[in-house]
């Protein structure tokens, strides 16, 4: 999940802060940048496969670090950012979500950092000005939020909250939260403002978004501690039946393989990478300040890396086999665990999340009646793995699989009747064909109380009768006749002839029994 | 996403008044005459539906594209109007079906144009709609029977499709009012009622079908509210064409489907059978498959054309020569169910049938600046079409880093193919459902975590950390212990895997034991025999729980490897007579012996001497005359050739013994030799000062 880090720029930012007991003068602004400094920080060294942005704004929005996972870029432009003008928030949104769509589409949730100090600017553009004309725009005015695509606001305020309700920014930020969705949060520091209280509310930030979400996978008795990234979102269901959000365990447990032909490209809601970790007895990396030693991280992830794991065992065998793992995520929630190669060297363990219920493939049916194949009398793979078990058929085929009849169009009805001319041609070679589009018309006729049409299509058969060549089958005449006889009956609607489920069968004549004669 | 929305339960109410059977003026001509035989022939009259036909097959169309969709959940109600009301079918899921439908329309048949106008009437089929919808589905009563306490959250809502034709606005008002009226009426008596659920929003859709060359009594109007319960809209159409188009609209839109028009199909023409031609094929599912679109604004840059006036819109994919990708896994964001707008033509049972034949199709985005994006893809499972919507955007999870540069990620000797085979062991497969497995206790996916359980007891990771899953003797007993129950066949099996251990220890066979982390050759020979038994007794211990047969496999073992303390103790004694016969085996060996010694990375080490142990106890099982294992002969150590001791001295003995004389005059002798005492020398004199992994071995 990217991250734009969109950071207020304005005048208003190099305010001093007043400060008794610091005998340095600091500005709103030097404390927006520690904090992000922690926040890049605490991502460089545990979350680093996030990637970030940083856009500055003031009545103009610029793109100072594109997305990148090179926090150093990052915390370089974040010290070279000069001042400028007023705070303008509607546009710099705006650029937000051009920056974000241009990367990563629509589908893609994302998480926008706004820092500022609480003075939203003054007359127009300013966020007060903007939500009050929220209403009567043309499409093309529109305010930017919602965004397009999923996204989390978080605002944090480098001002205390009491400063802030007392004018209407409070009030103002948060009908921007709803106008998301509600999907984000206010921050603000707690007491006075000082780089203290600046990184206490950082730490939340971090705390709530970014620590990285630790999880135990296993399999059966054998286990590995991970880390899975990016950190899985809450889900809701359905709002009415079922409004509270799902979380997935931490405890990931794998029911069973599967071949990949046979879960065969499934839809997924999100997709994380499985990471192993090592666990420390002492970590306390999410709280401020307690950045390792490089140097110690390196040699003891040198150690980790010859302690077999049992997440690269699994990898590899996954690869090797293809197949993925079922695991399951929650209550009715499941996943897979397969191995995704980015490019030919490098491929890693990756774990897609099913949309939670209790049969999120159909084609694999419920998943808690997926069973050990030891449970099934024979073997349903084969002995020779030839046969699989899935896909699993419906029980009511589909439309397109069953040769229904539509006379929507004129044609699809002419089809039909041509169809049985053709074959009434051809008796008696083809009478199982003919009595068989027969009764497929005469069944549709019946249903939709097109009589006419049975009436018809008799008399074109006792038609075809009478052009019957000289050559042809004494049989021929006789079932064309038969089957005349039978629509016309068909016809009356009377319960003996118009059954549904009853079929013309075709005549027996002494002709079709081949060689019996003496009429 | 909510599951109880108005589209969960759908009445049609089908007019089947005398009115109904008048004719749509609509013709079909369904003689068509080829011009070879069409001479001198008078083709059959045309014919035309009736108003009745023309409903009853654009409601089956609609329920069609329904089904093909939504096979669960969104459940259809069909009730007939005359005199009195027919209901066709039930909310049931097992009822609904189109051929389920047409066998009930069959019976109920044409409406008879005798009947008296004045008994019959559509609102006897409006007022059972309003009481069907009042009763409570299966997935309502699941739902509310799992929600307990807060049954309430499940909602009651519907939509009734009335087919008929209306005398006037004025009949439509009053057709209205009495849908109106009843659910008032109906949700006072549901009220009070265990089985039945009070209505709290209801749609009614009329739909007014008059004959074709006629003027319309009933003017359309757009969704307005009756009540707070009750919205209502009057669709007037023209019975044939028009009704079918303005049905697949309604379908559309009750449903959230959009259509997307699959174009540039290759086809091979009957006549022309080496030419093929382009055909385009228009799918209808859910609208979420056009998401990316939407939301971009890109509809009309994705190749969205409007027909029938503008009121219907679909999106062009470009069809992508396909290739077999069964085993490919892509990213899909989503699958949904497809059904063909026009599904008896040509080109679309080309294509769903192709599709049915498990081959899958990408489709592209048309793009103006004619890069190549993939969007969707078209795939059959199960007999059912799927459209999956593949990501196409930037992924987030780019370049991360390789599994091997992780946790793990040098160790180079996992166990890639065992673990290979535990997984085709632990595949999945569907076990149908029965009220026996239900009262078993576990559910088939609580079992098959069970068997990993099972399974992985004693599972080490690595080839280096095992000896008895390097062993194919061991492999019958560790494919049975493992199993939840074990027949008395499998514990004959299990005992004789045992007892052929025993045979190969008597006869001294060789174990491909890991020499990592000691220094040279690794363990003695029985000691690594030790080494193994005591791992074979770790696996079978886990599982002694599981039945008195398991037990029984685990006492064959410590029987069969406990040896009376007396023959210990000659063991003991023997060990050092043993390496001495190991030193005549590495002179012979001294090439492979010397790469052994060298070998620096432990795995190739391993797996090379396991391949060369593997040859050298077959060389001893194959000639059965050599002599028996040393250690079972007492006071060995005094004797200097040990073979001589026994009889007929073997072939292999002797020239074994030619070669080590032979060889002895070639080097130097060995250091332990020289300084021996009485032939004996201490080994591994070091070994003291070295808390090596030899002493872990030993220990364990």
């Amino acid at each position: 999940m990217p991250t734009v880090v969109l950071m207020d720029a304005s005048l208003s930012m190099t305010r001093p802060v007043s400060l008794e007991q610091c005998s340095e003068e600091l500005q709103r602004k030097n404390l927006a940048v520690a904090g992000l400094t922690m926040l890049f920080e605490h991502m460089a060294n545990n979350y680093r496969l996030e990637f970030t942005s940083l856009v500055a704004f003031s009545s103009l929005w610029e793109l100072l670090v594109p997305f990148t996972r090179d926090y150093n870029t990052l915390q370089e432009a974040l010290s070279n950012l000069e001042d400028y003008d007023k705070t303008c928030l509607e546009s710099a949104l705006h650029g937000v979500s051009n920056v974000v769509q241009q990367e990563w589409g629509h589908a893609c949730p994302t998480q926008v950092v706004l820092v500022t100090d609480g003075s939203l600017g003054i007359g127009k553009g300013s966020l007060r000005h903007s939500l009050q004309t929220l209403k009567g725009r043309p499409e093309d005015k529109k305010f930017p939020l919602p965004f397009p695509f999923p996204a989390k606001l978080f605002i944090m305020c480098i001002a205390n909250a009491e400063e802030l309700q007392m004018t209407d920014t409070m009030h103002n930020l948060e009908q921007l939260l709803q106008l998301n969705g509600g999907d984000g949060q206010i921050f603000t520091m707690e007491g006075q403002l000082c780089l203290k209280s600046v990184q206490s509310m950082f730490g939340r930030l971090i705390d709530e978004v970014y620590s990285p979400f630790p999880a135990v996978l296993r399999c059966g008795n054998l286990a590995s501690d991970v880390q899975v990234f990016p950190r899985p979102e809450p889900v809701f269901l359905d709002e009415e039946i079922d409004p509270m959000p799902r979380h997935i365990l931490t405890d990931l447990e794998i029911v069973g393989f599967i071949e990949i032909g046979d879960i065969s490209s499934p839809p997924v809601m999100s997709r994380h990478l499985v990471l192993p970790i090592v666990v420390n007895k002492e970590v306390d990396d999410v709280g401020p300040g307690t950045t390792e030693e490089p140097e110690e991280e390196t040699s003891a992830n040198q150690q980790a890396g010859k302690v077999p794991n049992f997440c690269v065992l699994l990898h590899g065998s996954l690869k090797v086999e293809g197949m993925v793992a079922l695991v399951q995520l929650g209550p009715e929630w499941y996943g897979m665990l397969y191995s995704q190669a980015d490019s030919k060297k490098k491929s890693n363990l990756m774990m897609s999340l099913f949309e939670p219920g209790p049969e999120p493939l159909p084609w694999l049916g419920k998943v808690s009646q997926l069973g050990p194949i030891s449970d099934a009398a024979e073997n349903p793979y084969g002995e020779d793995d030839s046969k699989s078990p899935f896909p699993l058929q419906p029980k009511i085929k589909r439309s397109y699989a069953q040769n229904v009849t539509v006379w929507i169009k004129a044609s699809g009805l002419q089809t039909d009747v041509q169809k049985i001319l053709r074959n009434a041609r051809k008796l008696p070679e083809k009478t199982q064909t003919f009595y068989k589009e027969l009764n497929r018309l005469r069944k549709a006729a019946l249903a939709f109380g097109f009589w006419e049409l049975l009436k018809g299509v008799a008399e074109l058969l006792e038609r075809e009768c009478t052009l019957l060549p000289d050559t042809a089958h004494p049989d021929a005449a006789f079932q064309l006749s038969h089957a005349a006889k039978q629509l016309k009956l068909a016809s009356t609607g009377d319960s003996q002839y118009a059954a549904f489920d009853q079929n013309i069968n075709p005549m027996h004549t002494d002709f079709s029994g081949g060689g019996a004669a003496g009429m | 996403m909510k599951m109880f929305s108005v589209s969960h339960k759908t009445a049609f109410v089908v007019d089947h008044c005398p009115y109904m059977a008048e004719s749509s003026r609509q013709q079909v001509e369904c003689d068509v005459l080829t011009k070879s035989r069409g001479q001198g022939m008078i083709p059959l009259a045309p014919v035309s539906k009736s108003l009745w036909t023309c409903a009853v097959e654009c409601s089956m169309e609609y329920c069609r594209i329904l089904y093909d969709v939504y096979p669960l959940k969104k459940l259809i109600n069909y009730i007939v109007s005359d005199s009195e009301f027919h209901i066709l079918n039930s909310w049931r899921q097992e009822d609904q079906s189109t051929h389920e439908l047409m066998s009930a329309l069959a019976a109920v048949g044409p409406p008879n144009p005798q009947e008296d106008p004045e008994c019959c009437s559509v609102l006897h089929g409006l007022v059972a709609a309003v009481e069907s919808l009042c009763k409570i589905t299966e997935y309502q009563h699941e739902a509310r029977t799992t929600l307990m306490d807060t049954a309430d959250r499940v909602a009651n809502r519907g939509r009734i499709i009335c087919l008929t034709n209306a005398k006037s606005d004025t009949h439509v008002r009053m057709l209205e009012d009495c849908v109106q009226e009843t659910i008032l009426e109906q949700n006072k008596m549901a009220a009070g009622s265990d089985r039945l659920m009070s209505i709290q929003q209801c749609e009614l859709v009329l739909v007014h079908i008059f004959p074709q060359g006629e003027d319309t009594l009933v003017s359309d109007r757009p969704k307005k509210e009756v009540s707070s319960l009750l919205t209502s809209e009057v669709h007037s159409v023209r019975a044939g064409r028009h009704l079918a188009t303005k049905l697949n609209i309604l379908v559309q839109q009750h449903f959230d489907l959009a259509s997307t028009t699959i174009t540039n199909i290759p086809m091979k023409e009957e006549q022309h059978a080496n030419t093929s031609a382009n055909y385009d094929v228009e799918l209808l599912h859910h609208r979420d498959a056009h998401l990316e679109f939407f939301k971009s604004g890109d509809l009309h840059m994705a190749g969205s054309t409007s027909r029938d006036s503008g009121l219907k819109e679909t999106v062009t994919l470009k069809w992508c020569t396909p290739r077999t990708n069964s085993v490919e896994l892509h990213y899909c964001t989503g699958a949904y169910r497809i059904s063909p707008t026009d599904v008896n033509s040509r080109p679309s049972s080309c294509l769903t049938n192709f599709l049915l034949n498990g081959r899958s199709v990408l489709l592209e985005q048309p793009r103006k600046s004619g890069s190549k994006v993939i969007s969707h893809m078209l795939s059959s499972h199960g007999g059912e079409i799927f459209l999956h919507v593949l990501n196409s955007t930037r992924s987030t999870l780019e370049d991360p880093p390789s599994i091997s540069e992780g946790c793990g990620g040098r160790v180079t000797d996992y166990r890639i193919t065992d673990f290979g085979e535990f997984m085709r062991e632990n595949r999945l497969t569907p076990v149908p459902e029965s009220p026996d497995t239900e009262a078993s206790g576990k559910p088939p996916a609580e079992r098959a975590k069970a068997q990993l359980e099972r399974y992985t007891r004693y599972w080490p990771m690595i080839i280096s950390q095992t000896t008895i899953f390097n062993m194919q003797a061991v492999v019958p007993l560790a494919n049975l212990i493992v199993k939840e129950s074990l027949s008395e066949e499998d514990l004959l099996t299990c005992q004789k895997t045992v007892y052929n251990l025993v045979d190969m220890e008597r006869k001294n066979d060789p174990l491909p034991i890991s020499t990592v982390g000691s220094r040279g050759k690794g363990p003695k020979r029985d000691e690594q025999y030790r080494i193994m038994w005591n791992e074979l007794e770790t696996l079978v211990k886990t599982h002694v729980a599981g039945s008195e047969r398991h037990q029984r496999v685990l006492d064959c073992i410590i029987a069969c490897r406990s040896k009376p303390p007396e023959e210990e103790e000659r063991k003991k004694r023997g060990r050092k007579r043993e390496d001495k016969e190991d030193k005549a085996e590495k002179s012979i060996n001294k090439d492979s012996e010397d790469k052994s010694w060298q070998e620096s990375e432990r795995l190739k080490g391993a797996l090379e001497r396991g391949k060369e142990e593997q040859g050298e106890s077959e060389v001893i099982k194959d000639s059965p005359d050599s002599p028996e294992p040393l250690n079972k002969k007492p006071r060995l150590d005094e004797i200097q050739l040990p073979e001589k001791a026994k009889g007929p001295v073997s072939l292999l003995t002797m020239w074994t013994n030619r070669i080590t004389v032979a060889n002895s005059r070639k080097h130097q002798e060995f250091a332990g030799r020289i300084s021996s005492v009485n032939n004996k020398a201490e080994l591994y004199q070091h070994l003291k000062d070295e808390n090596g992994c030899y002493l872990l071995w030993t220990t364990r």
